[in-house]
């Protein structure tokens, strides 16, 4: 029974017996109408007190919830909001509609931060492996240009060098990060490499020149370069910066080769000439009737025929020189003694030595020295060192050719006591054509006999040929070869 | 009395033909065979012409015409000279700094060479010869 019903009926207990039903209206427990709409309407706003009271209450548990929520959701990190174990254990979302949506809201908006961040990191992830790619790419291209053999420059349309590798600076003695001016013209002192860069620069179009240009670096030494100037756009765009760019090749080995080959066909011309000058000379003669007796006329015939035998012994040392040096001879090695060869060369030489009045004397080795040789090469070389002993020693003075056995290599070694050679002839005596100035006179030579024996004994055979000397003394040719022992 | 040629060359069979061929030309001629023997030979007697290869032993025919140039006595003695070398020497060089008359290039013909010493020394058999084409005017 409600709490005011159990008052009535305790202050009435015939209305009580009776029930309210039975109590006429407007007289119920003697109390007048508008005492009960008071009561009524003091009954109904305490009721919506408490309603209210109940639904503050609920609100604010709802709000703190919410609050709750959205501060652990806040606290989150990117990635943990994108990671649904941990979103799982979020506090629960309130129950209210209202709370709830703005929870969700907040979250939705937040996973799309998350999102938006997480894609951020992984794009700066990859922009930074990037970045770290081109940084150790930059670093091995710049120690590779900073390193490389020829010297580069590069130049800004302003001709100042704004880049330079090692060898430039070194070549022009300046340092590209530390040369306050760098003006073209402050850095380089070559005026035929400034006016190339500077007509390069100059053109209107892209491209490139080229030059060979003698130049002196920073220690006074000579040296040629192929300079290639090449006019760039910085960009691909018509109105970009230009620059220059100029890459210096050296090219002293070429220029010594071509002077070397130019001095080596001076050379065979002029030793070609010498004999064709005397045919033609003789030949001449013998046209005009100059020969008035058959004995002039044999002998300017034997003139003939002995400059025609000089002229092909000098094509045929050529051609064999060439051969060797070509690698195309064809060379046919087999086990021979070494002093059975020296012995059959003495053999060729020694009417030379004779009709020279010089003493040609053998000191070979009594032991066996074994070579894998080509008989007719090797017997040509020693040949040929003999009869260079025999030219170069004056009347009355001894060659000795000598053999014998050192380890695993034996050696021959022919001695004159000469006129010798100075250091300097020591050095050139195997060069092809090279012959003593001084000593020409003493004789007649290719000046291939010496090139030859040394190609021989050391391309042919794997040998070495070395000379000793001392001017006005005499010299030692002394050839060492593999000992390839006893035949078996 | 026949004029005197020297020649010089270290290469014996060219002497020999040029100095056969000058002798029928009616030359006295006398040989040495580098620059070194013909220096002293002119110290003992003057030629009336040099003729003398390029490249020799011990003094060279440059170094021989050096001397000779510097020498009042032979300053003013005409040079011919002979060479296998190629593109190394330019007569237009050698007139203008030794007043070298003509450069024979090897091979060459001793009947050219007879010729150009007519022309050079006058002989009378220069008259009926005709002038060399290497032959330079005579400027000493």
């Amino acid at each position: 029974m409600p709490h005011a019903c159990r008052i009535l009926t305790a202050h009435w207990p015939p209305m009580a017996e009776q029930g309210l039903s039975s109590l006429p209206l407007g007289t119920i427990a003697g109390l007048s109408w508008p005492l009960l709409a008071l009561a009524g309407v003091t009954l109904g706003l305490a009721l919506f007190a408490a309603w209210a009271a109940v639904r503050i209450l609920i609100y604010q548990r709802e709000k703190t919830a919410a609050g709750q929520y959205l501060e652990t959701l806040a606290r989150l990190e990117s990635q943990d909001l994108l990671n649904e174990a941990v979103i799982d254990r979020l506090p629960s979302l309130p129950s209210d509609p209202f709370w709830s949506r703005l929870a969700d809201l907040a979250r939705d908006s937040l996973l799309r931060h998350a999102a938006w961040v997480q894609d951020q990191t992984l794009a700066r992830t990859a922009l930074e492996l990037k970045m770290g790619r081109c940084a150790t790419e930059l670093d091995r291209l710049r120690s590779v240009f900073r390193n490389l053999e020829d010297p580069i420059l590069a130049l800004d349309q302003f001709d100042e060098v704004v880049l330079a590798n090692r060898s430039a600076e070194e070549l022009f003695a300046f340092q590209t990060a530390r040369a306050e001016q760098r003006a073209m013209r402050n850095l380089i002192r070559c005026e035929k490499l400034v006016h190339l860069l500077s007509t390069t620069a100059q053109r209107k179009t892209v491209g490139s020149r080229c030059d060979e240009i003698e130049m002196q670096d920073a220690q006074g030494q000579t040296h040629w370069f192929r300079v290639i100037a090449t006019k760039f756009a910085e960009t691909g765009a018509a109105d970009a910066a230009t620059g220059t760019l100029a890459v210096l090749r050296d090219i002293g080995d070429q220029k010594a080769l071509q002077k070397r080959n130019a001095e080596f066909v001076s050379s065979v011309s002029h030793e070609m000439k010498t004999p064709l000058a005397g045919i033609k000379a003789y030949v001449e003669l013998l046209v005009d009737g100059d020969a008035e007796d058959d004995q002039t006329r044999e002998e300017f015939l034997n003139v003939i025929n002995g400059q025609a035998d000089r002229l092909q012994r000098l094509v045929d040392n050529l051609l064999n020189l060439a051969r060797i040096e070509a690698g195309v001879v064809q060379v046919s090695k087999q086990h021979h003694s070494l002093n059975e060869l020296l012995d059959e060369a003495l053999r060729v030489v020694q009417p030379s030595a004779e009709a020279k009045n010089i003493e040609l004397s053998a000191d070979l080795s009594p032991l066996y020295l074994g070579v894998l040789a080509d008989r007719d090469m090797l017997l040509q070389a020693a040949i040929n060192l003999l009869s260079n002993a025999i030219k170069y020693t004056s009347p009355g003075g001894r060659v000795t050719l000598r053999s014998r056995m050192e380890g695993d290599h034996v050696r021959f070694e022919v001695s004159d006591t000469g006129v010798g050679l100075g250091p300097e002839d020591c050095q050139r005596v195997f060069e092809k054509f090279y012959r003593v100035n001084k000593d020409k006179h003493m004789a007649a030579g290719t000046g291939l006999g010496l090139p030859l024996a040394k190609h021989i004994v050391e391309d042919v055979h794997g040998g070495q040929l070395t000379v000793e000397s001392v001017l006005g003394q005499g010299s030692t040719f002394a050839a060492t070869l593999p000992n390839a022992g006893q035949m078996s | 009395m026949p004029k005197r040629v020297l020649l010089c060359d270290d290469e014996i069979h060219i002497l020999r033909a040029a100095e056969f061929k000058l002798k029928r030309g009616g030359y006295d001629v006398e040989i040495a065979n580098d620059g070194e023997e013909a220096w002293q030979r002119i110290q003992v007697r003057r030629p009336d012409i040099l003729i003398t290869d390029y490249q020799m032993p011990r003094l060279d025919g440059l170094g021989l015409v050096e001397r000779l140039r510097q020498d009042a006595a032979t300053s003013d003695l005409p040079v011919l000279m002979l060479t296998a070398k190629g593109f190394e020497l330019r007569l237009e060089d050698l007139a203008a700094k030794w007043r070298i008359l003509a450069l024979l290039a090897k091979p060459f013909s001793p009947r050219e060479l007879l010729q150009i010493v007519n022309n050079v020394l006058g002989a009378p058999s220069a008259s009926t010869a005709a002038p060399a084409e290497t032959a330079l005017p005579v400027t000493a």
